[in-house]
């Protein structure tokens, strides 16, 4: 929400505050490139070639487009990268959960576009696992939000148990 | 004695300390200029905080309106020392102080905390205050308490990973009663409690493009509402319209799939979810249903004869009693609304003397407990009617016993162009005009039940297209005009007004109603036929006419 950082260059981190440098490209949809490797597909390119091809693959997935379409093919997938183009577009906050929680998605979950550091709390409760956040500080900025709440009221795609399974522990 | 309502537990309260130091610090980084306006606006929105037309407004949740005398006396408090010594209840059944200095925001919230309050939600894409029946608890015709309920959707719904960047805000209402006094109909999802589970009404709305909810579900289980909400948001939030400001509730999305389609989404998302992993057990279900038992009912023999003397004796108590107390599910109580609405003051303002009185008859005489209702008074739910008199003699004292619950004075009105940076119009002063036109005790009560609602733009926040005459400011080339409407409910039989007749400039708005209820008066069977029900009899066109000055 707050763009205080954003003018800084995107740095991929990690859950965990590691920075990493990303080995993935995204290719084209007009690049022919036809090797094993690692490549990020756009979303149609995906469902079109993914039936064809062997492999571990990326691919983009948009605020528009339907991740449940990917289903068939999430043993070629190794990474998705979720598009957040505005932090005010929320839609992405529902593909990571339908991922991880509706199909049992264990590959990585990336977020990418206009990450800012007020999102990251969101984003560890749906599932993400890489971030490429523009912050000055990026490691700093998923460890505080990682630990800024004790209390979570829901069940989500992270480990945190909601208060009212904490309030009724079973002996 | 304190208040049977939910309380804090320690997770709570860890909540909402982290979220305020979370805040205090935004502020600080504001303040010192790290970050601009710009930078802070969403960070500040998402607590509550506005930035109005000549200062900050500080909008409070009012957990489904539901206050303690101890909460009532913060406020009163935080008015004192923080702001002009008065405050807002809102049509969300909240309460906004509209003079606060943002330097002393975090100090106010520290302030809350202590009284168990906050100001999340209060604003921004999310999942605002759940709002109900100002008399859940009370009411005789009550088959369902929605008060439990409306705190399990708190808790969910607070800081909801997948749920804070919707298209738009989210707003939901529950109702448990026979009559629907939460307006579910007009709400982004209604809810109505019944033993036999919940009825599901999705994408009400008033806005530009006013809706009534279209029941999807029926009979739901309380063990699944959690699981069934999350299914209906998250359909809403992948599919609902993001382009567009305007279109971007869910109502839209409803009316486009179509109810049936929309429900065929949820279903199948509901279906496939987890839904253990959402919902709540029963245990915490019951939990939550511990807080609101009974208040150990005062067992005094209810002295009817004195009762009625005491309303022979003087005549504005027996019509304070008539028009301000609610049938309470024991026949010696009552269900008392203090009326906010006194002529030709702003509607829905409290001063901090009042606010303290309010908190003291609470005490007296209500159980400790008070409630915000979504037309801007307050309640007092369980009074024994042996103590009605000496409540209304101390509420009288302090110029807070209007005897108009219901009449054509105790109007809805947003805040308007005195304070809102949307407004095209002024409401408060108009509101005003019209409460002294009508302010002859016998007139008002002659008319009987007659809501007026008061919008100073399109978006409605007066809730004018459910008023049974609805007032809407517009902006005709630099003058405000005012657009009239006619046959509006938000009740059991939710109907949305009608634009009827040409626009009206502010100072002809009071004699044109007048008019209208005057041609009522003449056309109504009986004292008991109601003005909506005259209308809905007669048809609009019949009172068109009388709108405009005859030529």
């Amino acid at each position: 929400m707050s763009q205080p950082n954003s003018t800084h260059t995107p740095q991929l981190v990690t859950r965990d505050g590691a920075v990493i440098p990303d080995g993935w490209t995204l290719l084209a949809d007009d690049d022919t490139t036809g090797a094993d490797g690692p490549f990020i597909l756009g979303f149609e390119r995906a469902l079109r070639e993914l039936d064809g091809r062997n492999g571990h693959y990326g691919v983009r997935v948009m605020p528009g487009d339907d991740v449940r379409l990917l289903e068939p093919f999430l043993e070629k997938i190794a990474l998705i990268e979720v598009a957040f183009p505005g932090y005010r577009d929320g839609r992405g906050y529902s593909t990571a959960r339908i991922l991880r929680e509706d199909f049992g998605y264990t590959g990585i979950i990336r977020a990418v576009g206009d990450v800012l550091r007020d999102q990251l709390f969101y984003m560890l409760r749906c599932g993400f696992d890489e971030f490429l956040v523009k912050d000055k500080d990026p490691s700093q900025a998923i460890t505080s939000a990682a630990q800024r709440f004790t209390t979570f009221y829901q069940g989500a795609a992270d480990a945190n148990r909601p208060a009212w399974a904490k309030r009724h522990t079973l002996a | 004695m304190s208040a049977n309502m939910y309380k804090y537990d320690d997770f709570d309260h860890a909540f909402v300390r982290d979220r305020n130091i979370e805040f205090a610090d935004q502020v600080a980084r504001r303040l010192s200029g790290d970050i601009t306006e710009d930078q802070f606006k969403p960070l500040r929105l998402m607590n509550g905080l506005y930035l109005q037309l000549h200062a900050y407004m500080l909008r409070i949740a009012v957990p489904y309106g539901v206050l303690s005398s101890k909460q009532m006396r913060k406020f009163a408090h935080i008015a004192r020392t923080y702001d002009r010594d008065f405050g807002h209840f809102t049509t969300r059944q909240n309460l906004q102080f509209n003079w606060v200095k943002l330097a002393e925001t975090p100090k106010i919230l520290e302030e809350l905390a202590e009284v168990e309050m906050h100001a999340l939600q209060t604003s921004g894409n999310c999942i605002r205050n759940t709002t109900t029946d100002q008399f859940a608890g009370a009411a005789r015709d009550e088959h369902s308490d929605p008060r439990p309920w409306a705190e399990l959707i708190r808790q969910w719904s607070s800081n909801h990973p997948e749920f804070t960047f919707l298209p738009r805000k989210f707003k939901i209402a529950i109702t448990g009663a026979r009559k629907d006094r939460a307006a579910i109909r007009v709400h982004d999802i209604g809810l109505h409690a019944k033993p036999e589970g919940f009825d599901v009404y999705v994408g009400g709305g008033m806005g530009r493009t006013p809706s009534l909810g279209h029941c999807i579900r029926t009979g739901l289980p309380g063990e699944q509402l959690l699981s069934y909400l999350e299914a209906c948001l998250r359909v809403y939030n992948r599919y609902g319209r993001r382009d567009n400001i305007y279109k971007a509730r869910i109502k839209i999305l409803v009316a486009a799939l179509g109810p049936d389609e929309y429900k065929r989404q949820v279903e199948e998302e509901w279906a496939r979810m987890d839904q253990a992993k959402v919902d709540a057990p029963v245990a915490e279900i019951d939990r939550l249903k511990s807080f609101f038992p009974d208040p150990e009912f005062k067992a005094a023999a209810f002295d009817r004869v004195a009762f009625e003397r005491a309303q022979t004796a003087d005549a504005a108590f027996a019509r304070w009693v008539k028009n301000n107390t609610n049938p309470h599910k024991r026949d010696d109580h009552a269900s008392v609304t203090i009326s906010l609405k006194p002529v030709g003051l702003p509607p829905g303002d409290a001063s901090s003397a009042q606010m303290d009185v309010m908190a003291d008859v609470a005490d007296a005489f209500g159980y400790s407990e008070l409630r915000v209702s979504h037309e801007q008074n307050i309640i007092l739910p369980h009074v024994h009617k042996g103590d009605l008199y000496e409540l209304y003699r101390q509420l009288d004292a302090v110029n807070l016993s209007t005897a108009n619950v219901g009449k054509i004075t105790d109007m809805i009105v947003c805040p308007g162009l005195d304070y809102c940076s949307l407004a095209n119009a002024r409401s408060i002063p108009l509101a005003q005009d019209i409460s002294q036109r009508f302010e002859d005790a016998k007139l008002s009560d002659k008319i009987g039940d007659l809501q007026i609602k008061i919008s100073g733009c399109i978006n409605a926040c007066g809730h004018h297209h459910v008023g049974h005459i609805g007032i809407l400011g517009v902006d005709k080339q630099g003058i405000e005009f005012y657009q009239i409407l006619l046959g509006g409910r938000a009740d059991e039989k939710a109907a949305l007004g009608v634009i009827t007749g040409k626009g009206l400039p502010a100072e002809a708005v009071p004699a044109a109603i007048e008019r209208v209820v005057r041609l009522y008066l003449d056309l109504r069977t009986s004292d008991d036929e109601r003005f909506i029900d005259t209308l809905e009899r007669v048809g609009r066109e019949t009172f068109a006419g009388a709108l405009h000055e005859p030529a």
